[in-house]
């Protein structure tokens, strides 16, 4: 039996206890919370997803600008993406979230502004700063790819697998993202079976990161692989409008499928695979 | 079928420091190689043709549209340089013997400001007024134009055949159709054998990419319902591999390529040729 979560990033300004509310009633397990910890109560959201009977299974950091970027070249932006991450893993703790994602390079960072195998070096550096520090909280870090449109540090899971091995840290592992694997990773459920126990944490969308169901990727052999390997952690719908900037569509009111509609249909659609698996 | 090679796959800009690219695709096996006009400047048509002729190899030709060739720019003067541009790729076809260019000629690739619905059917409609006298032009000199969708990364305005098909008849010109690319159909379309057959008739030319834009056959998608849909259509135009060399900062920087995608370039088109000349028999 799989566990499932819903990202609540595509609930854009919802009040928290409407976006727990929805999805403890379409059936989850557990919300992914938004990685704004300023923003949010920890241990607020604690005791109201408790009420709800469900968890958080995880915390969406949001890695945007120079102030988040573990590749930056000034080490005092370096140091803020430090911070970040450990006031992420801060309200992970109070949140009860086991895992918060963790990405190097900030999204929309299109090249390198400095020798790459240096820019390689500081996300090692940082993420094992924001690791140990975690680990003393309980709580561990899954290092996410995006497509090739999103960052040109991390797009596959290999690179990913490459960079949790460089950090050899015991609390550090990797995630996929069924949306940016569509794009990146030519075999998804061949790199699911890859990475095996590395991967503790996943987000399932469709090939045009709708709700699964009104893409064309093939959820039951991805479904089969974390199977295989085991994989214990919650199946996550990150599901956000089709746009280079998701974000634009939901500040002006569109995406309202994506609320309790995809909310409906996510897990309905993946609990019929599992049925079969 | 008649299976295509893009000069993108080994260089960019395309010019006659690379007339040799036409003998390599003829002697990997391709009947046709996409001449890819990114500054026409550096296109010799009186060079390349003779080359083509010698090879025994045909010709299509692909336009890059910057924000300088923009034909549903706001600014007049940005959308007449687009329509420029479009004719002269229209007569270096004319002068190759080619038959067609293709390419997101509706807007600038890189333009995804996520218009408001209105502001987006305007920019349509500047689309089509623009791509009209485009097409008119290349229609006395026998050339077609394909446009072809994008996905959301690369453009706000067309990204799915269903809206394409709304743009060609806004056009209104049967020497325009569509140029579908599969790279760009993974990402955005539902059902792509299903889009395929709802464009039977106005797909005037394909692109057959993998999904990581790497060697066709050597990912995720459904290339035998695909081929089964192209046929259906009674599709019998060029299948060709479009791809970006890694080697080239500029153009891989362009459509985001960060990394190799195959081996080398010279095995992405032999080993993309092979397995879709066995996909298509």
């Amino acid at each position: 039996m799989f566990k499932y979560s819903y990202d609540a990033l595509v609930y854009y300004g919802e009040d928290i206890s409407t976006s727990i509310d929805r999805v403890a009633r379409y059936g989850y397990d557990a919300i992914e919370l938004v990685g704004e910890p300023d923003a949010f109560d920890g241990s607020a959201i604690k005791r109201m997803v408790g009420d709800a009977g469900i968890g958080v299974s995880s915390i969406c950091s949001i890695f945007t600008g120079a102030e988040r970027d573990f590749t930056n070249k000034s080490a005092a932006n370096r140091q803020k993406a430090l911070d970040y991450t450990n006031r992420v893993a801060d309200f992970a703790a109070a949140s009860g979230a086991p895992i918060i994602i963790v990405a190097p390079s900030p999204v929309g960072k299109m090249a390198p502004e400095s020798d790459p195998d240096q820019e390689w070096a500081w996300a090692v550096e940082g993420i094992q700063k924001a690791a140990d520090y975690a680990a003393s909280q309980n709580v561990r870090l899954c290092i996410e790819a995006w497509n090739r449109y999103e960052t040109h540090f991390l797009n596959r899971i290999p690179q990913c697998i490459e960079l949790m091995n460089d950090v050899g840290r015991p609390n550090v592992g990797v995630m996929g993202d069924t949306f940016h694997m569509n794009i990146d990773d030519p075999d998804i459920a061949g790199a699911v079976r890859n990475a095996g126990a590395a991967m503790i944490h996943i987000h399932f969308a469709d090939s045009n990161r709708a709700a699964p169901g009104q893409g064309h990727t093939d959820f039951r052999p991805v479904m089969q692989a974390l199977k295989e390997v085991g994989y214990e952690g919650h199946i996550t719908f990150e599901l956000l409008p089709a746009g280079s900037d998701p974000f634009a569509t939901l500040r002006r009111g569109g995406g309202r499928e994506f609320y309790d509609e995809y909310t409906r249909q996510a897990i309905a659609v993946i609990k019929q695979i599992e049925a079969t698996l | 079928m008649k299976f295509g090679a893009s000069t993108f796959i080994w260089a960019s800009p395309f010019s006659n420091k690379t007339l040799e690219l036409i003998d390599r695709a003829k002697a990997f096996g391709f009947d046709i190689i996409e001449i890819c006009v990114e500054d026409p400047s550096t296109i010799d048509t009186a060079a390349i043709k003779p080359r083509l002729e010698q090879a025994g190899i045909a010709s299509t030709v692909c336009g890059a549209f910057g924000p300088d060739r923009d034909l549903s720019s706001d600014d007049e003067a940005i959308r007449e340089n687009g329509i420029a541009y479009v004719q002269r790729c229209a007569d270096i076809a004319a002068d190759l013997g080619a038959d067609i260019v293709v390419g997101p000629m509706y807007s600038a690739v890189g333009r995804t400001r996520m218009a408001e619905p209105a502001e987006r059917d305007a920019q349509r409609r500047l689309a089509a007024a623009s791509i009209r006298r485009a097409a008119d032009y290349a229609a006395e000199r026998g050339v077609r134009l394909g446009i072809e969708p994008l996905n959301r990364f690369e453009t706000d305005l067309v990204n799915t055949v269903d809206q394409a098909l709304v743009l060609l008849d806004e056009i209104g010109r049967a020497n325009v159709g569509l140029l579908l690319d599969t790279f760009h159909m993974n990402i955005e379309e539902k059902d792509i054998p299903a889009a395929l057959r709802r464009a039977k008739g106005r797909i005037f030319e394909f692109h057959a990419c993998s999904s990581d834009r790497g060697t066709p056959g050597e990912d995720h998608l459904p290339w035998a319902e695909i081929v089964r849909a192209l046929k259906e259509t009674d599709y019998r135009d060029a299948v060709v591999i479009e791809a970006f060399t890694p080697e080239i900062k500029e153009i891989a920087r362009a459509v985001s390529i960060w990394r190799p995608l195959a081996e080398s370039q010279n095995a992405l088109a032999r080993n993309g040729l092979d397995f879709l000349k066995r996909a298509f028999a």
